[in-house]
């Protein structure tokens, strides 16, 4: 058997307190169900593959990626994406702000933010 | 206007139903809408999302209480806008449909009873559910639209992405649109499954013309719609 890397180690340990946080919003009532589960298993699925790095073979079927630079591009390619999403999620957020404020303005204007409850 | 009443108060146990319609440079179509949905409703409520013609004031015209946003927010945006202003004015029911003339307001008894009768929190309309003639390719963007929103909300919806829908007391009380766009429709069958609303879903006639036709989303839109979806879904 092979010895264990931190990477090992680090990962499947950050998967589980990601996969804890979703549930936590799922007890919330942020997260649905359906959610908390999807995110189960795309935090699983980064575990086990730190952990059983020989389950990606398969996917050398695919992508061509035999080797360590190509793995190390496509990992950064991943984190890429992630914070692109995240910068993303962060207009959206901002989208939302200004949203309100329109809304906001457009209920004064017609006189019924006064009436709201 | 007194026969009106008297219908509404058998049929709907005089509970005060509000018709939410967000509207986008509608003025050739809005008053006939208005004037539809009026004949089912006590109040019909136009948000006009920022329209460059006369949409506003054509609706205020047709007796429909407009609220303006300053600028174009997006359809999501304008119906949560007209359901906040529906709460101030006390509605215990809400309808909400599209000012192109797309949905017969004839529909709103049938959708509005399953709420009426207390069997459901909210209800979903279904253009599929009886033979309209909808093109191939709109039936396609719908089909990616229920399987897209199946597979972020767990909830199967024969016709999520449609803009008809009824929203009981409950519903109405608690929804909470975040998604600007249309979007909006998958973030509505979300907070079904969420915050565990009763659903139905109704058959309903659908009037497409060339012009409806042509306002429809793009392909590019729904794809940008769907992976919005999903990354939301995700990074919520």
């Amino acid at each position: 058997m092979l010895p264990i890397t931190p990477y090992q180690i680090i990962t499947p340990l950050i998967s589980l307190l990601a996969i804890v946080y979703a549930w936590s919003l799922v007890a919330k009532q942020k997260k649905t169900i359906w959610e908390g589960g999807l995110w189960t298993l795309f935090w699983a699925a980064i575990a086990v593959i730190a952990l059983f790095p020989d389950v990606l073979d398969w996917l050398t079927l695919f992508t061509g990626f035999k080797d360590r630079q190509n793995a190390l591009v496509i990992t950064f390619l991943g984190i890429l994406s992630f914070i692109v999403f995240s910068l993303i999620i962060r207009l959206e957020e901002l989208e939302q702000r200004h949203t309100k404020m329109v809304r906001s303005l457009a209920l004064k204007d017609a006189e019924l933010e006064k009436k709201k409850a | 206007m007194i026969w009106r009443a008297a219908w509404r108060t058998f049929f709907f146990h005089n509970m005060r139903i509000i018709a939410v319609i967000p509207a986008l440079n509608e003025s050739k179509r809005i008053r006939s809408v208005v004037e539809g949905t009026a004949k089912f409703v006590e109040r019909v409520i136009v948000v006009d999302d920022g329209s460059s013609d006369d949409t506003a004031s054509v609706a205020e015209r047709a007796g429909a209480l407009v609220v303006r946003h300053g600028e174009n927010c997006g359809a999501g945006a304008a119906t949560m806008t007209g359901i906040e202003a529906a709460r101030a004015l006390k509605a215990e029911v809400i309808v909400t449909l599209d000012a192109d003339e797309q949905h017969d307001p004839h529909d709103i008894p049938a959708l509005l009873q399953p709420v009426v009768s207390g069997t459901a929190d909210i209800v979903f309309a279904n253009r599929f559910g009886q033979r309209n003639r909808i093109p191939l390719i709109r039936r396609f963007f719908n089909a990616v639209g229920n399987l897209v929103t199946f597979a972020t909300t767990g909830r199967w919806v024969n016709d999520s992405q449609c803009g008809f829908k009824a929203l009981g007391p409950r519903a109405a009380a608690e929804v909470r649109i975040r998604m600007s766009g249309y979007e909006f429709c998958t973030e509505l069958v979300r907070e079904s499954v969420q915050k565990r609303w009763r659903v139905a879903e109704v058959p309903i006639k659908v009037l497409y013309s060339q012009y409806t036709l042509a306002k429809g989303q793009s392909f590019a839109n729904g794809v940008k719609t769907a992976l919005r979806i999903l990354l939301r879904s995700f990074l919520r």
